[in-house]
């Protein structure tokens, strides 16, 4: 896995937080308000506007509960594909909707899941998975149910 | 205290038009708008040339579509605009053209709503900011996640929403314009190819292409240009509103909720006195949602309503007269003013084999990407 590249490392990093070490943490950001938000961005806050030295990055824990989800059966991909190194996301796939323990809430697409089961309120976690198309080994972050 | 619509002057709907709402098709969008925009001004008794400004509603044509339609009716030189606010493009539109009227500036408005399916270029991807899969979620996923969280939280099983989708395709069915002209049983509807999550295809908006227009008039236009005051409908109220900090999933139900209220109160009005509504049925589950959020009853209760037929045209509230945005369809920028159409069909007593009786109170809901959200209450005395 470590010798696997990151393919958006700008937004969650391989190690975890002290809290939840074992799953990969979110690179969020912390207003001088408050306001706990991800991903990280200097551009302003949401809620009271500050910019700059306001904003600070933050580690946010990989965990947290799903409030919904939504399996896709028909997924058009976006043409031309983005990036040539990465799987296209191939229908059917599930979207969830998680508010993570440390505030924001996400979406992303969700693994190991069985769309019968799935239950709002179940605690979710995030993992690393392979997502090249050709020779380069890239990983992408999804979540997976807690075990 | 800012002012609201209805502390302006006067602002009714005078006439009404359509282009149906259809498949992708070679017909050119000016094609589709003349026709609209010409069955309004006959349904009004005006000319083009009464016509003050033009607002429209588009999502997706693209720059400059409006003079190279509109000068086909004839170039008057009169100033036109085009309003883009994603789904809620002839919502938007339709409000601002309320508000010039009501203000004064003009005396009568033209609100012409017309689209194309095309590439959908969704300008808040090019922020700058990453995202951990937004390549994977289209506003279709968007919703359906709103609708997975109303479905667990109150147990509706997936056989009862879609009674959402038999209703509008009824309704549909009896709408020479609308996309989806074919009543539905509910095995069809639940039988159909899936979607997302438990919606199958009849159970979503289609994709397509269409026009829909109005004329908005003042008091003094309607009596210097001869419009039968009979036809005409005054527009109570007009809320719109965008997401604001703090909402996380089911933000375009919060500020639904809001919006409704807001427009309610405006036009002085409760929520039981609504005799129509046209709202965002994108997916079944919407509908419920957002008659819910409107007061008509308790969360979780408007599945019971609809069994029993109360959302029916002839029943306590007409929802989705016109067959929603599930059967009437979802052109984009027609959207809103279609809705604003049907609601002054009704209220004038001119929908036909639609006809909810006695209709006296209608209300208008739209919700776009962003979120944002737009509210009308249109009314006769």
């Amino acid at each position: 896995m470590s010798q696997s590249a990151l393919l958006k490392p700008a937004l969650y990093t391989e190690q975890g937080t002290e809290r939840v070490p074992d799953h990969p943490a979110l690179n969020g950001g912390k207003c001088a308000c408050g306001h706990v938000f991800f991903p990280m961005q200097t551009y302003g806050c949401e809620v009271c506007g500050r910019q700059g030295d306001a904003l600070q990055p933050v580690r946010l824990s990989g965990r947290g509960k799903l409030v919904a989800s939504s399996t896709v059966h028909i997924h058009a991909a976006r043409a031309p594909a983005p990036n040539a190194e990465v799987k296209p996301h191939e229908a059917p796939f599930t979207i969830g909707s998680i508010a993570l323990e440390d505030g924001p809430t996400v979406r992303t697409v969700l693994v190991g899941v069985d769309e019968k089961t799935l239950k709002p309120g179940q605690t979710m976690v995030t993992t690393l998975v392979p997502v090249g198309a050709g020779a380069k080994a890239i990983v992408d972050l999804r979540f997976i149910p807690a075990t | 205290m800012a002012k609201t619509l209805k502390d302006l002057r006067s602002v009714y709907v005078v006439g009404v038009g359509w282009h149906r709402y259809q498949p992708l098709s070679d017909t050119p969008y000016v094609m589709l708008g003349l026709p609209a925009i010409r069955a309004a001004l006959a349904d009004a008794g005006i000319t083009w040339t009464d016509v003050e400004s033009s607002y429209i509603g588009t999502g997706l044509l693209g720059m400059a579509a409006g003079r190279a339609m509109l000068k086909h009716l004839g170039a008057t030189g009169r100033p036109l605009v085009h309003i883009e606010n994603a789904s809620a493009s002839g919502s938007a539109a339709f409000r601002h053209a309320c508000i010039e009227v009501g203000a004064g500036i003009a005396d009568v408005s033209l609100v012409i709503g017309v689209d194309k399916p095309g590439v959908v270029q969704r300008a808040f991807t090019k922020t700058g900011i990453g995202n951990l899969a937004d390549d994977a979620i289209v506003p279709f996923t968007h919703f359906a996640l709103l609708t997975n969280e109303y479905a667990h939280r109150h147990g509706v099983a997936p056989q009862d929403v879609a009674l959402v989708a038999v209703k509008n395709h009824r309704n549909g069915a009896l709408n020479p314009h609308a996309h989806r002209q074919q009543a539905r049983t509910l095995e069809e509807v639940l039988g159909g190819r899936p979607v997302s999550g438990t919606l199958t295809t009849l159970q979503c908006c289609p994709v397509g292409e269409g026009a829909a227009a109005v004329i908005i008039a003042s008091e003094d236009a309607i009596k210097r240009l001869g419009i039968d005051p009979a036809r005409a409908v005054r527009v109570t109220a007009s809320a719109a509103s965008s997401e604001a900090a703090g909402s996380q999933a089911g933000a375009d139900a919060a500020i639904t909720k809001d919006t409704i209220a807001e427009a309610l109160k405006q036009a002085q009005v409760a929520p039981k006195q609504v005799d129509i509504m046209e709202l965002h049925d994108a997916f079944t589950i919407e509908e419920l949602h957002y008659v819910e959020a409107m007061g008509i009853c308790k969360p979780g209760e408007a599945i019971h309503l609809l069994k029993e037929g109360a959302f029916d045209i002839g029943g306590q509230c007409a929802v989705s007269p016109s067959g929603g945005l599930i059967a009437m369809g979802h052109p984009i920028g027609p959207t809103g003013v279609g809705q604003i159409g049907e609601i002054a069909l009704q209220l004038r007593g001119d929908a036909g084999p639609r006809q909810h009786k006695g209709a006296k109170t209608g209300l208008a809901h739209m919700v776009g990407l962003g979120a944002v959200c737009y509210v009308h209450v249109l009314q006769r005395p």
